[in-house]
């Protein structure tokens, strides 16, 4: 039924009315498409004429009377849509609360434990790298997933599939002067990239310690390799970061995230003993967990940085990469 | 009181200051003063290099020999590496892709 719907559908696109199904049925399936039909032929009759309501507005929204009320329209509701948006939140600001105020919400016991116990309940000196890998390391995980999900679906729309198809896809195009990049940028590159490097795993290892993280560091690194590639070309750098080595890497970051963190949810949520020690504050290896979290973090963020500028500036992925 | 070392001190680094903040309004000026692209460039990045040198000396000069003057010592060397480069590679960019740019630079680069 269904399916002959769909036939006598495809027939009215093609040739503009409804016709009977193929020669191919049985009766009993020719008596039921033929009342389809003449429902179908009915319908089409009146909106074929003039005398119903719906042809003439469709007809008559193709006039330049109609474009005209359209945009007028458009500009009405424009300036009340802007108007109304603009009073709602003129008026919402008097009911907000007063800056700096000692009783505002954001200073519930929530803020007050982390500022008092963060130190002896993480280990971490830096109070904001307790919060987001200890306290709150559920969300960090989500967003590192997200970093993940965007990288995957970049290149999910950058794929080019060579499998089956010869024609009409065009080569990827390495850039011209990829590898060819000024002698300035070269020297300058050489001089920076080891301090860069440097200082990049610095703030992702001080993390618990200092101003910084994996977040900040991450993007340190990958800010790096996009200079290294962009001076040394892409295909050098290629040899040993390649897109593949990027994905298991970002993969394997995730995957050691989520299981060391799940551990701790596990043994936190029953009452057992971890058996991580938060060592001595301050130290280089305390705080627990946080510090190899860092690292998944920093890994995650800076291949995911690096990724979008090798994808885009290829224009393509390779089918299997 | 301050002895007259001191105050050798202070005149200098106020000096290289003063000195480095001309240079810097002059190269905002100059960046909105100029309509030729390359000379644009040219007085932003000098802002970068000199006006960065100059007050950043300056300060080393009044905070003395510390930590905190050996880290504005790495900065104006970060920045002498990396400013010009970048003035470079966007000069390169703009010479190499703007055809009329010879004709222009002969008409005297006022438009």
């Amino acid at each position: 039924m269904i399916r002959n719907w769909f036939r006598s559908l495809y027939h009215w696109a093609e040739e503009g009315e409804f016709s009977a199904a193929g020669e191919d049925q049985s009766p009993a399936e020719q008596e039921e498409s033929s009342v389809c039909l003449d429902e179908s032929n009915a319908w089409l009759a009146e909106v074929r004429s003039d005398e119903g309501f719906v042809p003439r507005f469709l007809s008559w929204l193709g006039t330049p009377a109609a474009a005209a009320l359209y945009r007028d329209l458009y500009r009405v509701f424009a300036a009340v849509i802007c108007l109304t948006v603009t009073i709602v939140l003129l008026v919402t600001v008097p009911f907000l609360p007063e800056f700096g105020n000692p009783d505002n919400p954001a200073n519930n016991e929530v803020s007050e434990r982390y500022i008092e116990r963060g130190l002896e309940e993480t280990g971490a000196t830096n109070i904001v790298a307790g919060m987001i890998l200890d306290y709150r390391a559920f969300d960090t995980l989500g967003e590192s997933n997200v970093l993940f999900a965007a990288m995957c679906s970049v290149a999910i729309l950058l794929r080019v599939d060579r499998k089956g198809k010869e024609a009409n896809i065009p080569e990827i195009q390495v850039w011209r002067w990829d590898g060819k990049a000024n002698i300035y940028l070269r020297h300058a590159t050489k001089i920076l990239i080891p301090v860069t490097m440097i200082f990049g795993i610095f703030v992702v290892l001080n993390g618990h310690l200092s101003a910084g993280g994996g977040f900040s560091g991450g993007t340190i690194l990958g800010a790096s390799l996009i200079l290294l590639s962009n001076a040394f070309g892409s295909k050098r750098l290629e040899h040993y970061f390649s897109n593949t080595v990027c994905k298991w890497l970002t993969f394997a970051a995730l995957m050691a995230y989520a299981c060391l963190k799940s551990y701790s949810f596990f043994t936190g949520a029953n009452h057992l003993e971890s058996g991580i020690s938060l060592g001595t504050p301050g130290a280089l290896f305390s705080a627990g967990l946080i510090l190899p979290l860092n690292l998944c973090v920093g890994c995650v963020v800076a291949c995911t940085m690096y990724s979008f500028y090798a994808m885009f500036r290829s224009g393509g992925i390779e089918d299997g990469v | 009181m301050m002895t007259a070392w001191e105050w050798i001190r202070f005149l200098i680094g106020a000096g290289l200051i003063i000195f480095g903040l001309f240079v810097l309004f002059t190269a905002v000026y100059g960046n909105y003063r100029f309509r030729f692209v390359l000379n644009r460039m040219q007085s932003a990045s000098l802002g970068d290099t000199l006006g960065m040198l100059f007050t950043l000396a300056g300060a080393m000069v009044l905070s003395g020999f510390t930590v905190f003057s050996l880290k504005m010592l790495l900065v104006i060397v970060f920045f002498w590496i990396t400013s010009p480069a970048s003035s470079h590679l966007l000069v390169h960019m703009e010479v190499s892709t703007f055809n009329k740019i010879r004709r222009e630079d002969e008409e005297g680069g006022s438009k």
